[in-house]
């Protein structure tokens, strides 16, 4: 007893220490690594603040091309596939987050002095545009980027276009066979009183997906007034806006809601995945379509990886990873292979969605949206 | 003590001795006084300073904007009545679960395995993160729920108020549980045997003496409750839907804008609530007190046996208890199929996921930095206590107030607080005396200010139950240990400490549990580097993949269970006193 007591306070003070060393080796990634580029890293001066940090791995020091830390916005095994196989080719130790489109701006905008990430990939051009306004991009143009349509891509190099995808309805086949309501194929098809708390889609203020169909709307009926009216009335059918985009697909899949608006690629990607009674179909009115972007992130600590990140990602054999995990965007690179069940474009009616305009206007509308819709009464 | 002080003519080696001796008590009554300073620094830096930070930009000019802009807005006087109205159903419906459990417990006539279980489902939501219930709810009662659809045909909507209401009465009863089935055990029979002698039916007496006397601990129940409610994240973000509350609109400020003004503007919207309620809850917890003046209670009273009553409240509580387990046994069975409801086959895909992904990290992660808290948390919870208890400053109110800040403010606020305070480094007078905790290029990946967090929510309840072990304690035994030439602080470890080993075992354990579970306070802290359990599992739920998040949190609570059995061997509940009769 008498020697257990200074032994416990002797054991706190050594967790303590310990923590101090396993703390920083935790946070690497689980996966196992070639341990050669090791040893090539100069000795970093880095946090000079702390004695034990003399063992610390190389991820915090500003090392050129040893890890790559990337800013994720697509679904999760997307991510997790695209790190894995450009570690894999590289060799170079790659970490993500993944976050919704308006996260990932916020996590920009907070990290602006001192970024964290290094690469952002994924997520609609919309937030890329804002993102560049903000002075939160650097242009990088990669050699790569020559066989990107010039639609695709920023043309001072901020971002570049790394896959397409377009809007549309996912519908469950059996909760609209229950209520009696035809797939719908116009957006007018959604204001339809059997549909009440029957349809969902994301909120603007956090997902670019719901910002991409509230934006096609302006386009559609060509002012924000008449957007408004449209979303006012649409809200009385509306059971849950939800932070992530893709969720009202889920929703819809568990048979909560009969309609998602959601991209039809995270449609079939749910379908094929163990709900088969999910099924896409487009407004003939014409439907908004995301470029998903990639960029270079001002003040990059990686920025030798990131750049190989940005010329990988625009290669044809990188574009394909995508509908191996059931992801199925369409890729920019006209010499990707594009999965059959890829969205036909030319089967789609698209509206004339301008980007830049829609990037800034991203505020003032999530705010109206806020004060305007979600409050309205039912 | 004293002996040591002032010259005499010793020899030059009698004084050497004597020296070294005065300067050993010195350094070690010190330690008393190091554990004091250490105590009194670490509640100001992590409990404090965050909110200075917070409250001087909330009332900043910007901050002033913001909150004109708030309060014209109407969409946030909304929201601010959506808060109370839910604080208000839930603290009603949670007291009154509370209160039921806690009356079939102490009682009424029942048979022991009866009671055995609904205690179990009483505390089962402590060893889980808070908001795995509202997943379960909505697989179970949703607009397609296994029971109220498919099984019943019922279409109910449960995002909003009331599955807020239902989800959150499951999640949080067990404070009011235990609050009050305390205060029954301790109510003296007498009275209410005095009152039956004196003719008054049981419904009667229950109206007029029982209920008189619970009402503080029933109010300090419901008060509690009501903070706790308004504090919650986790369930609101999953379960609200467009129902929203302050916190989850605070959440959206941060996540979704970036925007730690109108952020810290929202906290203090929900601070003053927050902090008003959870001190009257606490002049009300002292004097109820009052109330066990009457002495020991002096014998267990008669339970009640008629059946007109005993039948709907046991069997009220025994179909809330069931729930309980209806919902964790769907968690469990979530884990291990596609999609439950829709896609019953059996896979262990989730786990896959789990496991194989970053998921590992997290739960690496998220154990170890709970491992580091928890002993830290224990030992300042005692720590503190003592002091607390048998100090003899001014300051110690002060420091016990300070220390319970860490759970009277809503987790969400100390978010913010830590973005505000920590993201840059910390200088007192121009050094540097903490580097930059969150964000980007933090130390240890912001690992440090997660533990932080982790020790400052759960030292609280170290702290109360530390004091609560120590006022049991007569001084007297102490006074005879000093009085016998002992210090202080080795009356503190070999005296205090062993005495009250049960109650810093269970805040050992308090501590493990709540770090692991705890989801507001750490969402705005993760950075690439560290992941945390509790925030994959809210990722999981909200991008749909429900199977996933069940996989988590059957993790989660494994990982919580284990460590319990792990410290019961390791630490054990025995007392100084029978270990050294061991």
């Amino acid at each position: 007893m008498y020697r257990k007591t200074p032994f416990l306070f002797s054991a706190v003070t050594l967790v303590i220490l310990l923590a101090a060393c396993a703390v920083p080796s935790a946070t690497q990634p689980p996966a196992a690594q070639p341990p050669a580029e090791q040893p090539t890293t100069p000795p970093q001066e880095a946090a000079p603040t702390q004695a034990p940090q003399a063992e610390l791995p190389p991820a915090q020091a500003p090392e050129k091309s040893s890890t790559l830390t990337v800013l994720c916005t697509p679904q999760e095994d997307w991510c997790q596939a695209m790190t894995r196989a450009f570690e894999a080719e590289t060799g170079i130790k790659t970490s993500y987050v993944r976050l919704s489109s308006g996260e990932a701006l916020a996590r920009l905008r907070a990290g602006k002095d001192n970024p964290e990430f290094s690469v952002w990939w994924g997520g609609p051009a919309d937030t890329y545009v804002a993102a560049k306004a903000e002075g939160l991009l650097e242009p990088y143009i990669s050699p790569n980027a020559a066989a990107i349509p010039d639609s695709q891509k920023d043309p001072e190099g901020y971002w570049t276009g790394v896959y397409v995808g377009a809007l549309g309805f996912c519908s469950n086949r059996d909760v609209l066979a229950k209520l009696g309501v035809e797939k719908p194929d116009s957006w007018d098809d959604l204001l339809d009183e059997r549909l009440k708390g029957q349809v969902a889609m994301a909120h603007p203020a956090s997902s670019g997906t719901a910002y991409t169909a509230v934006w096609t709307q302006v386009v559609r009926l060509g002012s924000v007034d008449a957007a408004f009216d449209y979303l006012k009335k649409l809200h009385n059918n509306i059971l849950q806006y939800t932070k992530s985009g893709a969720a009202p697909g889920q929703m819809a899949a568990r048979g909560e809601i009969a309609v998602a608006i959601i991209f039809s690629h995270d449609c079939v990607k749910f379908a094929d995945e163990g709900a088969p009674m999910l099924e896409v179909s487009f407004p003939k009115e014409g439907t908004g379509y995301e470029i998903g972007g990639v960029a270079l992130i001002k003040g990059a600590p990686e920025p030798e990886a990131a750049k190989m990140w940005i010329d990988w990602v625009l290669t044809a054999k990188a574009q394909e990873i995508g509908a191996t995990v059931k992801s199925y965007q369409l890729p920019t690179n006209p010499e990707a292979k594009v999965s059959e069940r890829s969205v036909k474009l030319s089967e789609v009616k698209l509206v004339d969605y301008d980007f830049i305009e829609a990037g800034k206007s991203r505020k003032a509308i999530t705010q109206r949206f806020e004060d305007e819709i979600t409050v309205a009464p039912k | 003590m004293d002996a040591s002080l002032g010259p005499s003519p010793l020899s030059r080696a009698r004084f050497l001795r004597s020296f070294t001796h005065s300067l050993r008590l010195l350094l070690r009554d010190s330690s008393l006084l190091i554990a004091f300073g250490v105590a009194v620094a670490f509640v100001g830096i992590a409990v404090l300073y965050p909110l200075v930070a917070t409250l001087s930009r909330a009332f900043s000019a910007e901050g002033a904007a913001v909150l004109a802009n708030v309060l014209a807005r109407p969409v946030f006087h909304r929201i601010i009545l959506n808060t109370l109205a839910l604080g208000l159903t839930v603290a009603t419906a949670g007291t009154l679960v509370g209160f039921l459990f806690a009356w079939v417990q102490v009682r009424v006539a029942a048979p022991q395995w009866i009671k055995r279980f609904i205690h179990t489902a009483a505390l089962v939501p402590v060893v889980s993160p808070p908001f795995a219930v509202a997943v379960a709810a909505i697989v179970l009662f949703g607009r397609n729920g296994l029971l109220t659809y498919q099984l019943f045909g019922l279409r109910t909507d449960i995002y909003g108020l009331p599955g807020l209401t239902l989800v959150m009465t499951l999640s949080f009863f067990t404070v009011a549980y235990l609050t009050l089935r305390g205060l029954l055990y301790g109510l003296d029979p007498s009275l209410d045997e005095a009152a039956a002698n004196l003719g008054a039916g049981r419904w009667h007496q229950f109206r007029t003496v029982t209920l008189p006397m619970l009402l503080p601990g029933i109010a300090s129940a419901f008060l509690l409750l009501f903070v706790e409610a308004i504090a919650d994240l986790g369930n609101p973000l999953v379960l609200g839907g467009n129902y929203t509350v302050l916190a989850t609109r605070l959440y959206l400020a941060i996540i979704g804008e970036y925007d730690l003004t109108a952020g810290a503007v929202l906290s203090v919207l929900l601070l003053v609530p927050s902090l008003a309620l959870y001190l009257l809850q606490w002049r009300l917890a002292t004097s109820a007190s009052v109330v066990s003046i009457t002495g020991k209670p002096s014998g267990r009273g008669r339970l009640i046996t008629d059946k007109r009553a005993t039948i709907p409240l046991v069997g009220g509580a025994l179909l809330i208890a069931a729930l309980v387990f209806l919902i964790y046994g769907t968690i469990l069975v979530g884990a291990f199929v596609v999609s439950l409801g829709v896609n019953n086959a059996l896979t262990l895909r989730n786990f896959e996921f789990v496991l194989v992904g970053y998921g590992a990290k997290a739960i690496i992660d998220t154990t170890l930095l709970s491992l580091l808290a928890t002993p830290v948390a224990a030992l300042l919870g005692m720590v503190i206590a003592f002091l607390v208890v048998r100090g003899k400053f001014h300051a110690r109110n002060a420091l016990d107030f300070g220390t319970m800040l860490g759970i009277a403010v809503p987790g969400t606020i100390f978010g913010i607080g830590y973005l505000l305070a920590f993201n840059t480094p910390t200088e007192v007078l121009g050094i540097t005396v903490l580097p930059k905790l969150t964000g980007g290029a933090a130390v240890f990946g912001g690992a440090l200010a997660i533990v932080m967090v982790y020790i400052i929510r759960s030292t609280p309840a170290g702290l109360r139950s530390g004091v609560a072990a120590l006022q049991q304690i007569d001084p007297s035994i102490e006074e005879a240990a000093v009085s016998l030439g002992g210090s202080r602080p080795t009356t503190f470890r070999r005296i205090v400490l062993p005495l009250i080993r049960p109650a810093f075992f269970s805040s050992l354990i308090y501590a493990f549990a709540r770090s692991m579970t705890t989801v507001s306070a750490i969402l705005f802290l993760t950075t690439p580097q560290t992941r945390i359990m509790t925030q994959q599992i809210l990722n999981e739920t909200d991008a749909g993949r429900f199977g996933n998040a069940f996989a988590y949190v059957v993790i989660l609570i494994a990982i919580v269970l284990v460590a319990i059995g792990l410290l019961s061997i390791f630490v054990g509940t025995r007392t100084g006193a029978e270990r050294e009769a061991a």
